[in-house]
């Protein structure tokens, strides 16, 4: 590494600033009071904060969506992975063309089935229920398929080790595959949780009650309710704005590397 | 018994992602496009077969081609100025040291973050009496533009909202790509003392090509499938200027409630997109391999 250069350094981080100015500006917004943003001048209050999640619900918002992504996440990685596994270490009648189905669903519109979706949940009476937000987004063909090329990589001698020991596949799918691929499955758990936590269309179209509204739907909804331009209470809606980006942005503080590396891990083999 | 058992094993594995990928994926396909062949609107009690007439509906409408034409402009525009910046900046970033690092951070930052906020959050930079832009325009004693309002610039403001939002994803991807270029050959340019830009063209852009095509496959599906933004900044408008394919899916299907012909749009979205992706393969897919 050469050593750092102060004014390249400098120049780095206004220009980083500046691109996140939008961001950042809302959240500063987000703690001033309507009148004295309208009136430009400076204040501080939490009373936004407490409209949005007392008045406006975003508590329970929240609370949804938390348990809609978490539960999308930890099924979806399951399955995933178990398949992957399957997908990486069986050859069996058919396992082709079930992989090939498998990717190929990265080439289909996830759009064509918004309308079947809905028919068919209405049909069976799960809209309006966490359980119908969660179903149609819990097969995810990109991770299975990312998981299969990853597990392939790990030497197929510890399997047979373990099975030599008397190991059950299902052991050595857990004793030995799961801890060798944590970090992609922690990669792909992680981009399922933001993709899941971002959803918008489905829980636009399968969700009526406010009750179990997503973040991003209640913060839309919040948003076109304000009756029409120079009348929007800007800082309610960045209040609750800055409530719908904090937890994936902590998320991404915390793992920023990790995301990365999975991310360009999937696209560049 | 045992042996039964181990030759199923693999399939139990399986079975519960394909359970659901064939639930909410390929029978849905189906079912979309034994829908479009229909007419229905949720409450009559059957849905009779109607033929082609959905189609010929859709391709007899106005807002189909406006769609259409509206859709492929924002592709057209956004994809290569993404991709271009992108690989621009990404070659600057390639390097390793901390203000690099805390710069890939800042914008990549927004590709994870929710599409509903940035929407939102530029609702008001390109609002017109409160706004950001407006703002700073201002400064520069110019007057009040209407960017949401006018017809000829929303699309470009969505243009520039997604460019925003999704080209550090492009960044990382092409700085993984540009790592993967053996340092050799720019030694080997450099002692031919070749130049800057020379070397950016001959060297740098051939040997990305394979990222450039992986890229460019998905940001062009994903451009003919962007509606977050539309919705909530533009709701298509004004006067259809932003009324891109899956917002129009969106009215047909659950704000008119039109079954059959909403059912026939994505039919037709899904052909498109599978039909430009084969297409990509087939011309691209043979040039990348020439040249890597």
């Amino acid at each position: 590494m050469k050593p750092e250069n102060p004014i390249l350094a400098g120049l780095a981080l206004v220009a980083g600033l500046l691109f996140l100015s939008p961001v950042l500006y809302s959240i500063w917004m987000s703690f001033q009071t309507v009148d004295a943003y309208y009136a430009g001048e400076l204040g501080f209050t939490l009373d936004n904060y407490a409209r949005a999640v007392g008045q406006y619900n975003f508590a329970r918002y929240l609370l949804n969506s938390l348990i809609v992504s978490g539960l999308v996440t930890l099924i979806g990685i399951t399955f995933a992975t178990m398949a992957a596994y399957a997908f990486a270490r069986y050859s069996f009648r058919g396992g082709n063309f079930l992989f090939a189905a498998t990717v190929a669903t990265l080439m289909i519109p996830s759009h064509i089935s918004l309308i079947p979706n809905y028919l068919t949940l209405a049909k069976v009476g799960l809209l309006d229920s966490y359980a119908g937000l969660i179903l149609p987004a819990i097969s995810n063909g990109f991770a299975a398929f990312f998981l299969r090329q990853y597990i392939r990589g790990i030497p197929k001698v510890l399997d047979e080790a373990a099975y030599m020991d008397g190991a059950t596949s299902l052991q050595v799918l857990w004793r030995i595959i799961v801890p060798l691929s944590r970090p992609a499955i922690a990669s792909m758990a992680l981009y399922i949780f933001i993709t899941e936590w971002n959803n918008y269309i489905w829980p636009l179209v399968a969700v009526g009650k406010q009750d179990l509204y997503t973040l991003q739907i209640g913060l839309a909804r919040l948003y076109r309710i304000n009756p029409g331009e120079g009348l929007i209470d800007w800082p309610l809606v960045m209040a609750a704005s800055t409530i719908t980006i904090l937890p994936v942005l902590l998320g991404f503080l915390l793992v920023e590397r990790h995301l990365v590396r999975g991310i360009t891990m999937g696209a560049v083999k | 018994m045992m042996t039964m058992l181990r030759k199923l094993t693999p399939y139990l594995f399986v079975a519960p992602l394909m359970i659901f990928i064939a639930l909410f994926t390929y029978i849905p396909i189906l079912a979309s496009i034994n829908l479009s062949f229909r007419e229905w609107n949720f409450l009559t009690p059957d849905m009779p077969f109607v033929g082609f007439r959905n189609y010929e509906q859709l391709l007899a409408s106005r807002d189909l081609w406006n769609s259409l034409w509206v859709t492929t402009l924002f592709a057209v525009l956004s994809v290569p100025l993404r991709l271009g910046l992108a690989l621009l900046i990404a070659n600057y970033l390639v390097r390793e040291s901390m203000h690099v690092r805390l710069l890939r951070g800042a914008l990549f930052l927004p590709s994870v973050t929710s599409t509903v906020s940035i929407a939102v959050v530029f609702s008001w930079v390109f609002s017109t009496d409160y706004g950001m832009v407006n703002a700073l325009l201002g400064t520069f004693g110019l007057g009040k533009v209407q960017w949401l309002q006018n017809p000829h610039l929303a699309l470009w403001v969505l243009i520039f909202v997604n460019t925003w939002k999704q080209i550090g994803y492009d960044i990382v991807i092409y700085i993984a790509g540009l790592q993967a270029i053996p340092r050799e050959l720019y030694d080997a340019a450099a002692v031919d003392g070749g130049k800057r830009l020379h070397v950016f063209r001959r060297i740098t852009m051939p040997l990305v090509m394979p990222t450039t095509y992986f890229l460019l496959v998905i940001s062009v599906i994903e451009a003919f499938q962007v509606f977050t933004i539309v919705n909530v900044m533009t709701k298509g408008g004004p006067a259809g200027a932003t009324d891109m394919l899956v917002n129009l899916l969106y009215e047909i299907g659950f704000v008119l409630f039109d079954i059959g012909r909403g059912s026939a749009l994505a039919v037709l979205l899904f052909i498109l997109l599978v039909g430009l992706a084969i297409l990509k393969s087939r011309i691209i897919g043979r040039k990348v391999h020439y040249e890597a």
